[in-house]
């Protein structure tokens, strides 16, 4: 593999090149800056002075409330739960699937790729229905269980677990499709190297591999993390009636309580937590920028 | 080659076209409807009311168009109020499930045909449960009832009452659920209905205007207390389904028995075999599940106001009615004695005697509220 030497580029003069990249990159940051940067300040604003009859006055009533409500804290907690486990699981399932596609030569690897792209196309909300049909009470798996003489399970439907297994089904080809990328950097020489020097299978997974692709997994788990934490139909639709995720907690706060300033209290406490996340995704891509 | 995109070019350009939002201008003879209604009202008004009354007066044609939900609607009736003001055609006739009072300030001026005034011939058959202020018309209702699988429960063991149901309910665990009270109405009337029975059956203690959190603490606490002591009885031991359809979904799948729905939805369902035949319906007689009316208000500016009165009159004719009865699976607006016989004995275990029809407003909220905090997190959820 060769990569072109940036020096090799005709250089443009400084002098021309600068405002046009500046322009080119004016119209995304003004949209980021509109669409994203100022919701979150005015949230922000908009939760920490409340209007009184008085005038404008500085309180930090709602956050106190939110962080001493058990309902909410619980609501917090099924969310960071939620997110953890899914994340654990993708990478379980995840990675495996991208190491075979990575390393099969086999026509079945096409066939695998394009099941586990498949989830992609699928709208969450018919997903949700599926997911009682098949794994719901009385559904397909427990059909085909009664039908082998094996005992009736407890379906996962309506309880914590149901969100989770719609989310990471859903989230998988995004995962897989990001670790692929990450495995094309590792180069076939260098695992044959590792081979030739006696390095066993789950050595070259270790050594080789793992270190190589790290970034990638970090990317993918960011991404992953950042649409299960706002998820909306998946955890309300398969998930229990209490303790809510977020998502469908905000909404109900904000549509069916009529209480906007709650509401945004709410999402900015998530957004708190999400920006980690964010912070980790940008981390990695500015050192993969580094020389 | 050149051919190839020719064509993909043209296609693609009369595909846009085709797609292009048609511009409308009011004109004579187009009565324009807006919908605040599902899918299923507006294939209703689509295949039984448009052809009957286009056949019945030539040269009319009803332009049904959907509206989304009532905000949508809602938006469409204050351009027709400024409209009102500056004298200019509101390019609406006819709205349908809309309450007139969302519009501010839209009754005090005039913007909605007043129906006690407008000299229907109809109108003293429209059901006196039903009548609400002068400008909204009731045409079709919809009330929450039971629906049971009939294998498993005989019908003659059905709960009628109150304390039956929740006698029924305990000696049967698992085989209940109703959805979230904000998620649905089949749930949120199933609650309500809780909330009377608590309260001594008396629909009349709640209005509009009269929450207070201390009403709502005396009122609201001991209903919460009746339902937390049913959540073990329910389906998991106190799952709630997230909406009417997956508790159909769950009834159908025969993983429960008994579930509170709408009527039009479980006659539609059981109509299109989502319900197998064998699925029962009964309302609780001591006091029915709540449910509502479904109103059209009719625009006084409207460039043919004339032809939607016309149109609203014959919504309340016998054979419009029968229909939302038979195609619809609603209740008539109309009163039961305006319906054939046939009919009435067909559809007499739901006909309601009395329709509950709980206040939104801070009441709604207060149980949007109290119910999860009070109800729902009872359940270990990981148990």
């Amino acid at each position: 593999m060769t990569t072109l030497d940036p020096g090799l580029l005709v250089p443009v003069p400084a002098e021309r090149r600068r405002p046009i990249g500046l322009l080119l990159v004016a119209i995304p940051v003004f949209l980021v800056g509109w669409l994203i940067i100022w919701p979150i300040i005015s949230a922000v604003i908009t939760t920490l002075w409340a209007q009184t009859p008085e005038g404008v006055e500085f309180s930090t009533a709602t956050y106190q409330f939110f962080f001493s409500d058990s309902y909410s804290l619980s609501n917090l907690s099924v969310t960071l739960w939620t997110t953890g486990v899914c994340a654990i699981l993708l990478l379980i399932i995840c990675l495996p699937i991208a190491l075979y596609l990575r390393f099969s030569d086999s026509k079945v690897a096409s066939y695998v790729q394009g099941l586990a792209i498949f989830p992609m196309f699928v709208p969450s909300i018919i997903l949700s229905f599926a997911f009682i049909r098949v794994l719901g009470p009385n559904g397909t798996v427990d059909l085909l269980a009664n039908a082998v003489g094996l005992p009736k399970i407890r379906s996962p439907y309506l309880t914590p677990w149901g969100p989770v297994i719609g989310l990471v089904w859903d989230n998988i080809p995004l995962t897989v499709l990001i670790l692929l990328s990450g495995l094309g950097n590792v180069s076939n020489q260098s695992i044959e190297a590792a081979r030739d020097v006696g390095a066993r299978k789950l050595q070259v997974l270790w050594y080789i591999i793992l270190p190589r692709i790290s970034n990638s997994i970090l990317v993918a788990i960011s991404f992953a993390v950042l649409g299960i934490f706002s998820s909306f139909t998946l955890p309300y639709v398969l998930g229990p009636a209490a303790p809510e995720m977020m998502g469908p907690f905000m909404q109900r706060t904000f549509r069916e309580l009529f209480d906007p300033r709650n509401a945004i209290t709410q999402a900015v406490v998530s957004f708190g937590f999400c920006i980690v996340f964010g912070l980790f995704y940008v981390r990695s891509v500015a050192r993969n920028r580094a020389p | 080659m050149k051919r190839r995109t020719f064509m993909i070019s043209a296609a693609g350009t009369l595909a846009g076209m085709a797609i292009l939002p048609r511009m409308s201008f009011a004109a004579e003879g187009v009565v324009d409807i807006y919908f605040t209604s599902d899918q299923n009202v507006i294939d209703f008004w689509t295949n039984v009311v448009k052809p009957r009354f286009e056949a019945a007066n030539s040269g009319v044609t009803l332009n049904l168009v959907d509206g989304g939900d009532g905000p949508g609607v809602a938006a469409i009736g204050d351009r027709a109020l400024a409209a009102l003001a500056g004298g200019a055609d509101p390019q609406a006739d006819l709205f349908e499930g809309f309450d007139s009072r969302v519009t501010v300030d839209g009754i005090a001026k005039g913007l909605y045909v007043d129906f006690e005034q407008a000299g229907l011939s109809n109108y003293s058959k429209v059901n006196p449960l039903a009548l609400d202020i002068a400008t909204n018309l009731p045409y079709r209702g919809s009330q929450v009832l039971l629906a049971y699988d009939t294998t498993k429960l005989d019908p003659a063991n059905a709960p009628k009452t109150w304390p039956d149901l929740v006698a029924w309910i305990k000696a049967n665990p698992g085989e209940f659920i109703y959805n979230r009270p904000n998620k649905g109405g089949s749930g949120g009337n199933f609650v309500r209905r809780a909330i009377y029975a608590a309260n001594g059956n008396d629909p009349s203690k709640f209005t509009v205007e009269n929450y207070t959190p201390e009403a709502d603490a005396a009122m609201l606490t001991p209903a919460w207390d009746i339902l937390k002591d049913l959540a073990p009885s329910l389906f998991e031991g106190g799952a709630y389904t997230s909406g009417n359809t997956q508790s159909l979904q769950l009834l159908g799948q025969s993983a429960v028995t008994m579930i509170p729905t709408w009527s039009d939805q479980a006659l539609s369902a059981i109509e299109q075999g989502v319900l197998p035949e064998t699925t029962g319906l009964v309302q609780l007689s001591d006091l029915g599940l709540p449910g509502g009316f479904t109103r059209l208000a009719v625009l006084s500016n409207g460039t043919n106001k004339d032809l939607a009165l016309k149109l609203v009159d014959f919504l309340l004719s016998e054979e419009i009615q029968s229909a939302v009865l038979t195609e619809l699976g609603g209740f008539p607006g109309v009163s039961w004695d305006y319906i054939s016989p046939e009919l009435r004995e067909r559809f007499a275990d739901i006909i309601p005697t009395t329709i509950p029809n709980f206040p939104s407003g801070d009441w709604e909220k207060a149980i949007n509220d109290g119910w999860y905090r009070a109800v729902a997190p009872n359940v270990d959820p990981a148990s």
